[in-house]
């Protein structure tokens, strides 16, 4: 230890002064905890609040979104109607959107649409396997869809659960969670500050929109099924339907963990489990005569099941 | 596969945490050891805030001393600061760094100041800046710079009264 002393003559006093240097008290400046404590504290804390504040946040979103008056949303989504009624259609192509229609109104009609709903019922001839409904009661299918179906009853459980979604306003509440969640989160991630940070806080913010996305798809198929028991008198057409996206994959991530909470959809298996127990609890047949395809329709299987023709090869 | 590229910042995140943590952690121990073992080496240099000299101290050569450090933060301490930053509180995670820097800066410039011959340094100062690396929010680093006046006993003839 080095020590430097002397006396200070102050006034009438000999002041003592001893200067030295220690070597510095650990324990003062800095926190000696384990610095994943603090970390765990603050991370899983704010991800509650995240998760939480999703689940709020897209309830209300989504129960307002829902509440907006459907003219208002038709208007809203003039464009989307215009877009897919101005693409140019072939005749094969009007008359699987004709047979599309007459089977849409066939389903509605013991639907029970509120006053001043409508369902625009579009065709798109890509090989996109999709159905799909979106804002202003606009439902759309795609050709690889359509060719993979036997009978109309497999075809008119995908139509009713897409009016169904019109039915219950889900693109609008979906629409409305996404704004309010989303609005919200990228506050949340940019206050963060850090972007990988942020876009796992993002992540775990849509993890509650799931949640009600699958829950709105359970909604659907129940409606769905109660359509196609009153028109067909059975719900055979949904094992059918169910069977096909099985298939295809239907939603279900081909690779990777087939994990619940990261879908948008229901796993197919667990739908078709929901089919049986809810056959069972209202009494419907759950099998019986298919009704065969409309003429449009089948006639798409059809050319489809063709092999494609050979192109020959250029002449040299 | 499609699993891991559609969580990718998920995973991301997770990696660098990981990576943070661990080397920083790491590279703060042996920092430490570092620090303590050249505070004991250079204990005989006394350093002070006092503004003048004892007055037993005979006619001295004077000269200005600093050292400076540069230290940046990893990427654990930077996301642990950043969740802090939303509720507020001790950024105890920077704490330890700072105090690193200025311990750090400290024994440099008293490296220097035996460079030079003294023995004691008056009106010790320490201030610190962040550096700005021209990013939204610059850098997570920071320059901790300590100076004082250094003192050596002169031995030139001038010094008889």
């Amino acid at each position: 230890m080095v020590r430097l002393q002397h006396h200070q003559q102050s006034q009438d006093k000999r002041v003592y002064l001893q200067y030295e240097n220690r070597q510095p008290d650990e324990t003062v400046n800095y926190n000696r905890e384990h610095p994943l404590k603090e970390f765990a504290w603050l991370f899983f804390g704010l991800l509650g609040v995240v998760l939480v504040g999703a689940m709020v946040l897209g309830f209300f979103g989504g129960e307002i979104a829902a509440r907006v008056p459907f003219s208002v949303e038709k208007d809203y989504a003039r464009r989307i109607n215009e877009h897919w009624e101005n693409k140019p259609r072939d005749v094969e192509g009007e008359a699987v959107r004709a047979a599309l229609r007459e089977l849409a109104a066939k389903l509605a009609a013991v639907m029970n649409l509120p006053q001043g709903m409508s369902v625009d019922v579009h065709y798109s001839p890509e090989g996109i396997a999709n159905a799909f409904a979106t804002l202003g009661g606009n439902v759309v299918f795609y050709r690889g869809l359509l060719e993979k179906f036997d009978s109309e009853d497999a075809v008119a459980l995908v139509m009713a659960h897409e009016i169904a979604h019109a039915k219950l306003r889900h693109p609008a509440a979906s629409l409305g969670r996404g704004i309010a969640v989303g609005l919200t989160l990228s506050l949340v991630s940019a206050a963060v500050g850090e972007r990988a940070a942020g876009g796992v806080l993002q992540t775990a913010g849509t993890l509650p929109l799931l949640k009600y996305s699958r829950d709105q798809e359970s909604d659907a198929d129940t409606e769905a099924l109660a359509a196609l028991a009153a028109v067909y008198g059975h719900v055979g057409g949904a094992r059918d339907a169910f069977g096909v996206m099985a298939k295809l994959g239907g939603g279900d991530t081909p690779r990777g963990p087939q994990v619940n909470i990261l879908r948008t959809h229901p796993l197919t298996a667990d739908r078709i489990a929901a089919v049986d127990r809810m056959a069972a609890e209202r009494g419907w047949r759950a099998d019986g005569e298919r009704t065969p395809l409309p003429l449009a329709l089948a006639k798409l299987k059809l050319k489809a099941a063709q092999p494609a023709k050979e192109i020959p090869a250029p002449e040299r | 596969m499609d699993f891991i590229l559609n969580f990718l910042d998920v995973f991301l995140f997770f990696g660098l945490l990981v990576l943070g943590f661990s080397v920083g952690r790491w590279k703060e121990r042996r920092h430490y050891k570092s620090i303590r073992e050249r505070e004991a080496k250079y204990a005989n240099i006394l350093a002070f805030a006092v503004r003048y000299p004892p007055d037993v101290v005979t006619p001295q050569d004077c000269q200005l001393v600093a050292g400076s450090v540069v230290i940046s933060s990893d990427y654990f301490k930077q996301i642990v600061a950043g969740l802090r930053t939303l509720i507020g509180g001790k950024l105890s995670s920077y704490e330890s760094l700072l105090d690193r820097a200025r311990r750090e800066a400290t024994l440099r410039m008293k490296e220097q100041a035996q460079r030079f011959g003294a023995t004691l340094v008056i009106n010790v100062k320490v201030e610190s800046t962040t550096v700005s690396g021209g990013t939204r929010r610059g850098l997570p680093a920071m320059e901790v710079i300590a100076y004082g006046t250094a003192l050596k006993p002169r031995v030139s003839p001038t010094t008889q009264a």
